[in-house]
């Protein structure tokens, strides 16, 4: 891995955004489109974002359609510039070339020149990516997403698959120190949605920081430590899925084999669909303790307690509300 | 520069493996041998003893070599001149708007390359192709002529290469309508209206008394100076091929131009691309 860069720019340092510990810094940053005849019209796509990712961390963007998801990941890399706002990568303006160099990139629906082959087109990137051992890098990232056998073939025709493949390697071309990852299993089989999850995490170990806009919510919660909810381009919940998916107000506590199913419930447990597992609804720790002492009183025996966890899924829909 | 030179290899790669190029490799070495298999020429002491093109003579028995290439040198510049520019602008209307193609695009500008690098590489590219052309065309020519006859002149390569400022200057205005509209359509459009307009710029002097005075006149004076002199380079480089006197401050004059014309064209297109999202 690359060592941290040097801060070049004065005007990066005076910001709270300029925390090296943070591979992307994004500071109230606002994206307007302007449409229609005379780009008179105004389409506020995002609100003021503000968010962080540490070195290393895995960070999901998850919301529903429309929500900006991927204009966000385009104005991370500067393929959209921002209304307002700042977006600091490596603490530095990602559009600097360096900055670029040490970032692999899978877009949503990414064209392939259709008259190149594999490995002709990651051999192009390699070069624009000033790598010294191009050929070993090439047949390195290639293997890597089982395209070998297809490295002399040209893409014109690969399917979807294939293509979302090739698309990975180059992405992983030079191990970046981050990766962004716009929808990467479109397209993939099952085995193929597997594959690429071990990619990432084997990427993950590397060191590597990973930005992942998924709709898929379950590929989210596998890969990721910390997620952003945007919902009509602003940001609605963030921060590490641990902490988002551990309900506050609901409890679940699991009793011994045996134990007076009655007594539990008159202390105010309710049963759920798991054998010996309960439920109980309150933010304050003290009741919660006093109706445990009730049920322990009558004979129960807790063997487990802890914050119910929720599904990111459960999480989004709370977020979305009705 | 150097990532323009990577976007223009990875162009001319492209290239090397579209039909359109192919078909124009074989239609120019088919040309060549036609003239080679076609075309007799008996010189004896920078003369002509006897000529036949197919089963016809020529009547140009006894004037001297080189007099007797001029018309066919002239008539050569003007295909590649003419011919040249009007393949490129269709052939070469789909370079830009393929690079600029949504999930392409994102792609490229996630690498470390600039959006001026870009463009300066698709027109090197592209502009690559047209000297490549010109050059085995203007070439091939000269080496057949100059073992049939014994003359070897540099002068139509010189005229080919020349053709291509003209294609340059076409190019960069596709460039620009390729930039604001992603669309082959479009580009090609724009060639054929700069090619047309380069033509009547030319002939700006003998219109323009076609014009009453007043609005229409001056409307017609002032887009027609907006367009470079086409015609005039053609003129010029065929004038060059078949060893016609020119006059270098007008060769100079007409080439600044050109170059101002192309400058601007690709300075519009990077403006245009830099104001872009994507």
């Amino acid at each position: 891995m690359s060592p941290p860069p040097q801060l070049k720019d004065s005007s990066v340092t005076d910001a709270a955004s300029a925390r090296l510990a943070d591979v992307v810094n994004v500071v109230g940053l606002c994206k307007t489109y302007r449409t229609g005849f005379g780009r008179r019209h105004k389409k506020q796509v995002l609100s003021n974002l503000c968010f962080q990712v540490q070195r290393g961390q895995s960070f999901g963007i998850i919301g529903p359609n429309g929500a900006g998801k991927t204009t966000l990941v385009k104005l991370l890399l500067t393929v959209v510039r921002p209304t307002s706002g700042k977006v600091r990568i490596f603490g530095e303006d990602p559009e600097r070339s360096h900055v670029r160099a040490r970032i692999g990139y899978l877009p949503e629906r990414l064209a392939l020149p259709p008259a190149s082959t594999p490995s002709e087109f990651l051999t192009s990137i390699c070069r624009l990516k000033r790598f010294a051992s191009v050929q070993g890098e090439v047949e390195t990232q290639l293997a890597r997403v089982g395209m070998t056998a297809d490295a002399d073939k040209r893409m014109r025709v690969f399917s979807k698959g294939m293509k979302q493949r090739v698309g990975l390697a180059a992405a992983l071309v030079g191990a970046p120190d981050l990766l962004v990852l716009d929808e990467p299993t479109d397209g993939l089989d099952p085995i193929g949605r597997a594959e690429f999850r071990n990619i990432v995490l084997e990427e993950k170990q590397r060191g590597a920081t990973i930005i992942l806009n998924s709709h898929l919510l379950s590929e989210a919660e596998r890969i990721c430590d910390a997620v952003v909810i945007l919902v009509r381009g602003a940001i609605l919940r963030q921060g590490l899925i641990r902490d988002l998916c551990t309900s506050k107000t609901r409890w679940r506590a699991r009793f011994a084999p045996l134990h007076p199913d009655i007594a539990i419930s008159e202390a105010g447990f309710a049963e759920t669909e798991e054998l010996g597992v309960y439920s109980y609804d309150t933010d304050d720790p003290e009741i919660l303790n006093k109706s445990l002492d009730r049920a322990r009183s009558k004979g129960a025996v807790l063997v487990e307690l802890g914050p119910e966890l929720r599904s990111l899924e459960e999480v989004l829909t709370e977020a979305i509300g009705p | 520069m150097i990532v323009s030179l990577i976007v223009a290899t990875d162009l001319l790669r492209e290239a090397a493996r579209r039909r359109w190029f192919l078909v124009l490799g074989v239609a120019i070495t088919l040309c060549l041998v036609v003239v080679l298999g076609a075309l007799r020429l008996d010189a004896v002491d920078g003369t002509i003893a006897a000529s036949r093109l197919a089963a016809s003579s020529n009547h140009v028995d006894g004037r001297t070599v080189d007099v007797v290439l001029r018309p066919i040198f002239r008539v050569c510049a003007y295909l590649i001149f003419y011919g040249g520019i009007l393949f490129g602008i269709f052939s070469c209307a789909e370079f830009a708007p393929t690079l600029l193609s949504p999930g392409r695009i994102e792609h490229l500008l996630s690498l470390p390359v600039k959006r001026w690098q870009l463009i300066v590489g698709t027109f090197i590219g592209v502009w690559t192709i047209a000297s490549c052309a010109s050059l085995y065309a203007a070439g091939g020519l000269t080496v057949i002529l100059g073992i049939k006859t014994g003359v070897w002149t540099l002068r139509p390569i010189v005229a080919g290469l020349l053709s291509t400022v003209a294609w340059g200057a076409i190019y960069a205005m596709m460039l620009v309508a390729a930039t604001l509209a992603r669309s082959a359509a479009v580009s090609a459009g724009v060639g054929g209206i700069v090619f047309v307009g380069g033509i009547v710029a030319s002939n700006r002097a003998n219109l323009l008394p076609l014009f009453a005075p007043g609005l229409g006149r001056s409307i017609f004076s002032l887009v027609s100076l907006m367009f470079p002199k086409l015609t005039a380079l053609g003129s010029l480089c065929a004038r060059v091929a078949s060893s016609e006197p020119i006059s270098s401050a007008g060769l100079l004059s007409l080439l600044a131009g050109f170059a101002v014309f192309t400058a601007a064209g690709i300075a519009a297109a990077v403006w245009c691309l830099e104001q872009q999202d994507f």
